[in-house]
């Protein structure tokens, strides 16, 4: 009997402690959402301050003002960059997908000689940091002329040319999808090119939209191989780049709010795509991790 | 050491079980070298084997071939014209053209060939230094461009890539024009060069499709990988830019400057970046990793509500470009920033920074990197939190049952199911994110810069802060200073310790060898 | 080594859903008790009540006397094998069955010698080392029941253990069951779909629908005095026939009237129509598909039909006859009693003659569907 009742205040103790351990999760998620948030709503507030410069002690604008939103169509460059890197990002997601998606589905779905080397040889290569080829890149564009004022033709040709190595997320997706379609399809009469894209690739809509999605993306994000190949000339500029310069020690006090007021441009387009295509998005990470 | 079977290693406990493992693991360790040398050997082997059996298959071809056959050795794809493959032949006829137009022409590949000097230690890679001459019509001193060594080096790689496809595809046209040869004495048809087309998009379908993409990394990241290997071993500095100087070929000579570890040497520079890289990896992979996993947890638990809302939140930071994001935070923590200036207030924190006379806390070589870490945990923890979010769903929830049945806390069940699983899972995973944070660019040179900094090597400033691939972005960013050679030299050095960890890894790890173990 | 007992237990899931209701019943020490039914029909969920998997809305579970309504799964001594097995991928064989006893921090030693000593019962020995993904579907159910052997504890649930397994293993692995029933000596629940399953392992079978209990009875007991039609049809295969029909009495006998026959109603069951004193009538009648015999043509109690299919199973012959009303039959027929002749008639297209053994048959109320002999 003893244990019995022992039992039951344990149980009893158990409800309870799940109520304590849910609100210490609910703390915790409380404190994770302002400290995720906190940035956010620092750089919308922060860029309809009037001041220029970064300032101590509050976050609040004591005035609010679109100067500084003003200010960048007007006095800076920001609206070449900001065109440069759409314009870069488009292109991105359709050449990338493209190159992602045959270069996926043919070692996915394909039997061939070499399809083991191949991907072995790929595997290998990606253990360059990738950084190492621009000093080449950069010497041919420049006698190209592709750097410079053409950097963003440049940019699209080095995001994309060498994007079919990045194979591996899309890979998973194409394994999963059952052989014996293609089979079936094969025994109905479809060419490999009929089942490409009468069969498989309809059922693609996620893996072609997370590509597309990280195509996009990845200019706006990108600041290594943009700065690289620009080389400080405003109108082949990118927004990282242009923007990286503003809050330079130089120009800190003089740029801070409206590389605020930049950013919040930036980043309305990006999130929201972003946000519309989370579900894929999600997907196509979780998907990836897994097959690895 | 004795080899236990089965039920011997069974009754072992815990620390005895661990002990064996671990004797098994360093005793496996000459086993994987043998392996990759007998694998490398093996290589070699078929390599030459395969050389052999061609040059016995061309021989036979030769011996076995008819006149049109024997006429293709010299005139490409004139088997295959003559045996009605039009397409082809023509291709191939147009491929020998071409490629001996380009060798012969006076700036064509022989004259490029000539000029690297390929290896001959001190030798320039070009023959002609461009000078300042006086020049009558102007009255004065004028450039007088030579050769650029970049150019030269390009294009000689380009002419040797040329001329071994010469060779494969004068291989395979032989080959072909034999098949022809064989099938017609059956009496059977060859295919037709409308029947080729045709296979490109069925039997040869995987062509067409790899066709532009092989060709974009072959030329974005094979060639110019190539191209800086062979950079390592040459004198390509600010100074010896290839077109103002030649640049000459030195052998192994950066090798010892960049591990020599006295004076002049960046032994001490490499060592130490490279162990604050090998530190930040592991630092940022598994506080990401860890924490990210721990968020999953906390959101998918029973009776936590909008779960979707939480997720939103965090995955709002992967959609907001990191440049914005990361200068941003960074701007936060310096002395006028936001948080900075509150801690600032903390007296600790700034009798800190005053003492050691910084201004701001990225000033501190500790706190600059605890910082990094700790934003890096801000950036990282979203997408290790989806990507977990996914795995734990796909556990399947008897496992759990059971464990409860089985008398397992909720602790338990974490530390016995949920992790080992996880681990389990996303093994190659951690590898990616390991070798992904070791070249973390945007995270480092956006936020600290690699700063504070800590002195020049190899003609860039560096900091505490830098790891090997910031360091190696400075090196190249086109100052007076500039030391490309040391760039690559550092670019193949991080593709060395990338792949020493994967054969590591890839060894140890189960999920990486049984991929079918979890599917 | 334990008593359950189950008092007025009922499941409502959400609000108003309720999967199980009016479950009563109690099971004796070392009883092999299984819960069988259609699926949706609460066995599981009544399992997983007295697992502790599930919370219960209303009555009680006793095990050993103590109600343990309120424990957790881990204070209720028990041991459950689970559909998919639940086995642990990461985990080597030997760690799947040893991890109960790794949780209550067992010395190694006894690890070892427990282990091994149902994975010798289990004849899995030599997989101990293996991941459970190397293993087939029935050696991955040995490692499941291994887990749940080592435990040593009062009640070893089963929650469809063999329905994952193809035909052929599951014939194997339920004799093995039989065979490790002796070994382990405690008290099983076992659930599954299959009544094949529930009639040759359970001590007592627990027939159940809609969250009902209909029946709980020892296999002789469902399969000749089914307490309703359910029961009736469920147990046995192929399905018994069911044919509306009129029971009649005439001087002191009784006899149904299927399709203008008439077939006197004799032996036992005769015996107990007279003891009830039931009233002529409709009723519906049952007969076991083996239950039907040929008959002759001119024998006022046969049956003219039409056979429309033909399976020959080896040792029996099942036909498919229609007769003239349009109801189908399923007649049993051992193909030992036939001689060549006879087979060669009963096949696809001919008619045949065909009664009812008049000691066997079942009689059920049209209405109520319960058995008018209970």
């Amino acid at each position: 009997m003893k244990k019995e009742n022992s039992m039951k205040k344990s149980l009893l103790g158990a409800k309870a402690s799940r109520r304590l351990s849910n609100g210490i999760i609910y703390f915790i998620l409380v404190v994770m959402t302002v400290v995720w948030l906190f940035p956010f709503v620092g750089i919308l507030l922060e860029s309809f301050k009037t001041e220029t410069k970064m300032q101590t002690g509050y976050l609040f604008p004591k005035e609010f003002g679109f100067d500084h939103y003003v200010r960048l169509f007007t006095e800076t460059d920001f609206l070449i960059w900001f065109k440069n890197t759409a314009i870069m990002g488009i292109a991105t997601a359709l050449l990338q997908t493209i190159f992602v998606l045959a270069m996926s589905y043919t070692l996915s779905r394909l039997r061939f000689k070499g399809r083991k080397a191949l991907m072995n040889f790929m595997l290998i290569l990606g253990m360059f940091p990738g950084f190492l080829t621009m000093i080449l890149i950069y010497k041919v564009f420049s006698d190209a002329g592709l750097t410079m004022n053409m950097a963003p033709l440049g940019l699209i040709i080095v995001y994309c040319a060498s994007s079919g190595m990045g194979y591996y997320v899309s890979k998973g997706f194409f394994d999963t999808i059952p052989k014996s379609l293609d089979e079936a399809a094969r025994v109905d009469g479809a060419t490999r090119w009929q089942v490409f894209y009468k069969v498989i690739m309809p059922l693609s809509k996620p893996i072609i939209i997370y590509t597309i999605l990280m195509g996009f993306m990845a200019p706006w994000g990108d600041f290594m191989m943009a700065s690289y190949i620009v080389h400080e000339n405003s109108a082949g500029m990118s927004v990282a780049v242009g923007m990286y310069e503003w809050l330079s020690r130089t120009n800190m006090n003089t740029h801070y709010t409206m590389f605020c007021a930049a950013g919040v441009i930036v980043a309305i387009p990006v999130t929201t795509v972003f946000l519309l295509l989370q579900k894929y998005y999600v997907e196509g990470v979780t998907g990836g991790a897994v097959k690895g | 050491m004795k080899k236990l079977n089965d039920l011997e290693y069974l009754k072992l406990n815990k620390l005895q079980a661990l002990w064996y493992k671990l004797q098994l693991f360093i005793f496996a360790i000459p086993g994987w070298f043998k392996r990759l040398g007998l694998k490398i050997w093996n290589l070699i082997k078929s390599f030459g084997l395969g050389v052999k059996d061609e040059t016995l298959d061309i021989a036979h071809t030769f011996t076995k071939g008819n006149w049109a056959v024997k006429l293709s050795f010299l005139i490409f794809g004139f088997g295959n014209l003559y045996y009605g493959q039009i397409l082809r032949g023509i291709f191939f006829l147009l491929f020998e053209v071409i490629f001996i137009v380009y060798m012969i022409l006076p700036s064509g590949g022989g004259y490029w060939l000539g000029k690297c000097n390929w290896f001959q230690k001190g030798a320039t890679i070009g023959t002609v230094q461009g000078k300042f001459e006086y020049d009558y019509v102007y009255d004065t001193d004028v450039w007088v461009a030579g050769d650029d060594s970049v150019k030269v080096l390009l294009y000689g790689l380009l002419t040797v890539i040329f001329i071994v496809a010469f060779i494969w595809t004068w291989r395979l046209q032989v080959k072909q024009c034999r098949i022809c040869m064989d099938i017609t004495a059956k009496g059977k048809k060859v295919k037709s060069g409308k029947d080729d087309l045709k296979s490109l998009l069925d039997d040869q379908f995987h062509k067409t499709l790899l066709a532009l993409p092989l060709v974009g990394i072959l030329a974005f990241t094979v060639l110019p990988i190539i191209f800086m290997v062979l950079i390592a071993f040459t004198s390509y500095d600010a100074a010896h830019d290839g077109y103002s100087n030649l640049f000459s070929w030195v052998g192994l000579e950066h090798f010892n400057e960049l591990f020599n570890f006295g004076q002049g040497g960046l032994g001490l520079a490499f060592g130490e970046i490279l162990s604050w890289t090998l530190m930040w990896s592991f630092f940022a992979t598994f506080s990401n990793y860890f924490l990210g996993m721990f968020v999953a947890i906390m959101i998918n638990k029973k009776g936590i509500k909008i779960k979707k809302f939480w997720r939103t939140i965090l995955v709002m930071t992967i959609a907001i470009p990191q440049f914005v994001s990361l200068l941003y935070v960074s701007k936060l923590f310096t002395t006028s920033g936001l948080i900075g200036s509150a801690l600032n207030k903390i007296p600790a924190i700034y009798n800190y920074l005053d003492v050691n006379n910084f201004v701001s806390l990225w000033d501190s070589p500790v706190v600059s990197k605890i910082l990094l870490i700790v934003i890096n945990i801000w950036v990282g923890i979203p997408y290790i939190m989806l990507m977990a979010t996914g795995i734990l769903m796909n556990i399947p929830q008897d496992l759990y049952e059971s464990s409860k049945i089985d008398g397992a806390s909720s602790v338990q069940q974490f530390t016995k199911i949920t992790l080992p699983y996880m681990l389990f899972v996303t093994g190659p995973y951690l590898l990616t994110s390991f070798v992904g944070n070791l070249n973390n660019f945007n995270v480092i040179y956006l936020l600290s810069g690699g700063n504070p900094i800590k002195g020049t090597a190899g003609g860039a400033s560096i900091g505490y802060t830098d790891l090997l691939i910031t360091w190696l972005f400075k090196m190249t960013l086109g100052s007076t200073e500039s030391k490309y050679y040391m760039a690559s030299l550092i670019g193949i050095l991080v593709f060395i310790v990338v792949a020493v960890l994967s054969l590591i890894v890839y060894n140890v790890i189960p999920s990486t060898k049984n991929e079918e173990d979890y599917k | 080594m334990a008593t359950v007992k189950l008092t007025n237990v009922k499941k409502i899931y959400g609000k108003d859903t309720v999967a199980v209701q009016e479950f009563n019943l109690d099971i004796a020490d070392k009883e092999f008790i299984v819960f069988v039914g259609p699926s949706g029909c609460g066995k599981s969920t009544t399992l997983r009540m007295i697992a502790g998997l599930e919370e219960i809305s209303e009555g009680t579970v006793e095990i050993d006397g103590v109600v343990v309504n309120d424990l957790q799964p881990r204070d209720r001594d028990i041991a459950m094998v689970f559909q998919n097995y639940a086995l642990y991928p990461h985990l080597t064989v030997f760690e799947n069955m040893a991890f109960p006893l790794r949780l209550k921090k067992t010395p190694q030693e006894e690890v070892y010698e427990k282990v091994t000593k149902a994975a010798e019962i289990l004849g899995i020995t030599e997989y101990l080392t293996r991941k459970p993904r190397a293993l087939s579907g029935g050696q991955r159910q040995r490692v499941a029941i291994g887990r749940a052997m080592v435990r040593d504890s009062k009640v070893f649930l089963m929650d469809e253990p063999l329905s994952n397994l193809d035909a052929k293993l599951r014939n194997q692995m339920r004799a093995e069951i039989i065979l490790l029933r002796e070994q382990i000596d405690t008290t099983f629940i076992y659930v599954t779909h299959d009544q094949t399953e529930a009639m040759t392992l359970g001590d007592r079978i627990v027939i159940m629908k809609d969250g009902f209990i209909q029946q709980v009875g020892t296999p002789t007991e469902v399969f000749d005095m089914p307490e309703n039609l359910f029961v009736a049809e469920f147990i046995g295969a192929p399905k018994m026939n069911t044919i509306k029909t009129q029971l009649v009495s005439e001087d002191g006998k009784y006899y149904v009237t299927p399709y203008g026959a008439k077939i006197e109603v004799d032996g036992k069951k005769a015996d107990m129509l007279r003891e009830k004193g039931a009233e002529a009538g409709e009723i519906i009648l049952g007969v076991r598909p083996e239950h039907i015999v040929l008959a002759d043509k001119d024998d006022p109690a046969a049956i003219p039909c039409k056979i429309v299919v033909n399976e020959m199973m080896g040792s029996e012959l099942h036909l498919h006859v229609v007769v003239e009303s349009g109801d189908r039959l399923i007649v049993r027929i051992p193909t030992v009693s036939l001689e060549d002749e006879e087979r060669h008639n009963l096949v696809h297209g001919h008619t045949i003659y065909v009664t009812f053994e008049g000691k066997v048959m079942h009689f059920f109320n049209p209405e109520s569907e319960k058995n008018i002999l209970l």
